[in-house]
């Protein structure tokens, strides 16, 4: 049984290795990458991104993608700062900021589904429109003043030097987890990604599937952008700019599929971390900062790589099992 | 007269089937030769291969009394100078007609295309062949009678002395068809071979000089089509041994209880006014040539296309069908015939596959369960003895026929008690097919309802408790199993309305 489960993750389990590499790799060319401070920081860094990744992983299984996931988080920014400033409590914010963000994602999910439109441009239209509203919003001025007891919420340190945000990273994983592995919604989402015809014609309502999976994205972007809101202290209508890059590069190291049908949080949270440690790696044995560009393209167009010769196996291995099947069976 | 192509003990298999058997025959020079034949007759192998589609047969290819093995299509049209015009014509529509028609093969200047001598070489052959298009017309404009030309016009671009036209009149309408006529018996004029494949037989008898009858991968016979009438055609396309049939092992279940109804149900452009009803206990089929609507039909019924009007009855009552979840709410369950892209998930396990149409049944607290997921799944690999009995194995690396099995699972795993079999058997080992029939014998047994289609007309008429026939989208017969026969069907089949009016 546990083998079994095991060979089900075996992607998730080589980004887990890779990642172990990476570390052991970065800590003997400078012990200071070991310290407990230095893994806070990788998944600090990784916080932002990896809540943006996991977000779009669901737009990625449905069979799209989100490309409007940087502007929504620029919205959230400036409308939920301006909540904050002008003394909404912050909890009352924040809950309000998710579901600016699910509606948002919402526009994106039925713009594709009741109008049609290709995923790519449909997000590719909304996020110039959301970018725009921020803009407008603010006069094109950051949001300043953000009241301490709302950027306590994200920023306290409940447990040694882990600051809230972190926690929320993990909450969001596990209930996006169990939503996708344990609901009927996340069954369907995976089954109107890998066939949406099939899945029609198995009586699954694939409109509202997409709905509330862009829905989520655009949730997880809401949250990502209140703990950017929180760590800066200022609303800044320019922000999350090429986010959504870094999102789809941490969802397919992670080993979701792009043409939909195939991923997992768990994958697409140690693609984040990966891609964090490599970051935080290169900046503390001092590589120039224009490499670090080169570097993680490698580590995207090799993830790729991965993908595709895994499936050629996966599909050799099947078939050699269906053989021993057939000939048991004579 | 002299031979334009010879066929010499021609012999093909796919994986498990032998589609052409030792076929042997030839096509005078300048004659229009028919090519007849049921659905999987081995019409289409025949052609692909003498057009270099399939390199790899047995015997010989005869082209003008030289022998030939053509290394792919092009390889056909450029040196073999034989164009075949597909059923559905290739045309890319981004381009003009000129482009499309010198595709590959344009005029150069130089290292740039000479449009000028392009334009005027196309346009000369569109005036032969009377059209009304230009070269410099986009082709995305075109009607499907028009794309028949570009394809004829691509044909003389290449000088082909021999042609092959698959379905050709399948889109076309009257006038479109007429025309095309016209152009074939001028082509035939000039010298030009013409192979002619069709299922209507009235365009057999005003076009064709001979026809050779495929059935079963063997040719049966090459008739004069002055001296041969329709039934002789039909007799020779149906006869076959008897071994093959597929039989009720059961009585009929048939009760009096009418479960669906059908009334005037009609998709503009696709199919109208189709009438029937459903017993329970009943094995219905739906016979017909591929094309004929009855794949739309069941399609409607189930939700998955929109009807243009109609309206459908469940015991008794009236019921809005709109989309898939209403089809499953009702008890409606449709396997589709291309269960590759239609009917399950990739990359998705048995276990999932068989659970996604009734996942409430699988929830503990909210939460779907995976061990109720995988014990449904084992049971129903158990019932349905599919094979290899591996609950994770993916769905898309299994056979043909587990596959079918594995989407049955998925609907008998849920409360419909109407299933739909949309060519259940196609791509399906012989063992695998009695194997489906046995268990939707069982099906019904259980007081559920069967609607089947099939193109195979033997497996119809040995499972069937009545029989409707569909021509062009409409209904032509509804027969009871005491009228069942190849040639009836057949003849309803391919609109033999006559008929249908005397006996209704």
């Amino acid at each position: 049984m546990l083998k079994s489960k095991l060979k089900g993750m075996s992607r998730e389990l080589a980004v887990l290795a890779a990642l172990i590499l990476l570390i052991i790799v970065f800590s003997i060319l400078d012990p200071v990458y070991l310290t407990p401070g230095n893994m806070v920081d990788i998944i600090k860094q990784g916080t932002i991104n990896g809540i943006l990744a996991i977000g779009i992983t669901f737009a990625i299984i449905s069979g799209g993608i989100d490309l409007s996931i940087g502007c929504t988080f620029a919205i959230v920014i400036v409308a939920v700062g301006q909540l904050t400033v002008v003394g909404v409590p912050p909890l009352v914010a924040i809950v309000l900021g998710g579901i600016l963000g699910a509606i948002m994602g919402s526009i994106n999910g039925i713009l594709i589904t009741k109008m049609n439109l290709q995923p790519f441009i449909a997000t590719l239209g909304t996020m110039s429109v959301y970018r725009g509203l921020a803009y407008v919003f603010t006069g094109g001025w950051p949001v300043l003043g953000i009241p301490d007891n709302y950027r306590h919420v994200f920023t306290t340190k409940l447990f040694g030097d882990v600051p809230n945000s972190i926690l929320v990273l993990f909450a969001i994983a596990i209930v996006t987890h169990i939503v996708l592995s344990k609901t009927r919604f996340g069954n369907y989402l995976y089954a109107v990604g890998g066939n949406e015809e099939a899945a029609k014609l198995s009586g699954v309502n694939v409109d509202k599937t997409k709905i509330i999976g862009y829905s989520i994205c655009g949730a997880c972007a809401a949250f990502a952008g209140m703990i950017m809101l929180a760590n800066l202290g200022t609303g800044e209508p320019a922000s999350g700019e090429g986010y959504e890059l870094d999102a789809i590069a941490a969802a397919a190291v992670g080993g979701t599929r792009m043409a939909g049908g195939k991923g997992t949080i768990l994958g697409t949270m140690l693609g984040a971390l990966l891609l964090a440690a490599l970051k935080i790696g290169m900046i503390v044995i001092g590589v120039q900062s224009f490499w670090q560009f080169v570097v993680t393209g490698i580590i995207i167009v090799i993830a790729a790589y991965f993908e595709t010769i895994q499936d050629k196996l996966s599909a050799m291995i099947y078939k050699k099992q269906e053989k021993a099947a057939a000939a048991a069976e004579k | 007269m002299k031979n334009a192509v010879e066929f010499k003990n021609i012999s093909k298999n796919f994986p498990g089937v032998r589609v052409l058997n030792n076929v042997n025959f030839a096509i005078q020079e300048g004659e229009v030769h028919a090519l007849l034949g049921e659905n999987g007759a081995g019409k289409s192998t025949l052609l692909n291969i003498l057009h270099g589609l399939y390199t790899d047969y047995e015997g010989d290819v005869y082209l003008n009394g030289e022998k030939v093995h053509f290394k792919n299509p092009y390889d056909a049209i450029v040196n073999g100078k034989i164009s075949k015009v597909h059923q559905e014509t290739n045309v890319v529509k981004d381009l003009t007609v000129g482009q499309n028609i010198t595709l590959g093969y344009e005029p150069k200047k130089g290292c740039f295309v000479d449009y000028k001598n392009l334009n005027d070489t196309v346009n000369n052959i569109l005036q032969r062949l009377n059209c009304r298009f230009k070269a410099e017309d986009s082709a995305a404009f075109l009607s499907a009678g028009e794309m028949q030309m570009v394809a004829i016009a691509k044909a003389l671009f290449h000088n082909s002395n021999v042609i092959s036209l698959d379905e050709p009149t399948a889109s076309l309408t009257t006038k479109e068809t007429d025309a095309l006529f016209k152009i074939i018996r001028e082509l035939k004029a000039n010298g030009m071979t013409v192979i002619y494949v069709s299922h209507r037989l009235e365009e057999i008898f005003q076009i064709c000089d001979r026809a050779t009858i495929l059935r079963d991968g063997e040719c049966i016979t090459t008739l004069e089509i002055d001296k041969t009438d329709r039934d002789e055609l039909i007799r020779n396309m149906v006869g076959r041994n008897v071994n093959a049939v597929a039989s009720r092992m059961q009585e009929s279940r048939v009760q009096e209880e009418t479960v669906l109804e059908v009334k005037h149900l009609t998709r503009n452009k696709v199919f109208y006014d189709i009438n029937f009803e459903l017993k329970k206990g009943e094995i219905l089929g739906f016979a017909g040539l591929v094309g004929s609507g009855r794949t739309d039909v069941m399609r409607t019924i189930f939700g998955a296309d929109k009807k243009s009007s109609g309206h459908i009855y469940m015991g008794g009552k009236h019921v809005h069908i709109r989309n898939t979840q209403d089809a499953l709410r009702h008890g409606i369950g449709l396997l589709p015939e291309e269960r590759k892209t239609q009917g399950f998930i990739r990359y998705t396990t048995n276990t999932d596959n068989i659970a996604l149409s009734c996942l409430e049944k699988f929830l503990k607290m909210g939460m779907v369960s995976n061990d109720m997921k995988l014990k449904n799944c084992e049971h129903f690999m158990k019932e349905l003895n599919i094979n290899p009995k591996i609950p994770d194995f993916q769905t898309q690396n299994m056979s043909g026929g587990n596959q079918q099995k594995v989407i049955l699972a998925k609907w008998l795993s849920t409360n419909a008690n109407i299933l739909i079999f949309d060519e259940p058997t196609k791509g399906v080992d012989v063992a695998a097919k009695a194997e489906i029939y046995r268990l939707m014998e069982d099906i019904v047994a259980s007081g559920k309802s069967v609607i089947v289609i099939s193109s195979e007309l033997p497996e119809i008429m040995g499972i069937s408790d009545r029989i409707i026939v569909m021509c062009e989208g409409r209904k032509t017969a509804e027969l009871l199993p005491d009228e069942f026969s190849e040639e009836t069907i057949l003849n309803y089949a391919m609109g033999g309305k006559k008929d249908a009016e005397i006996q209704a």
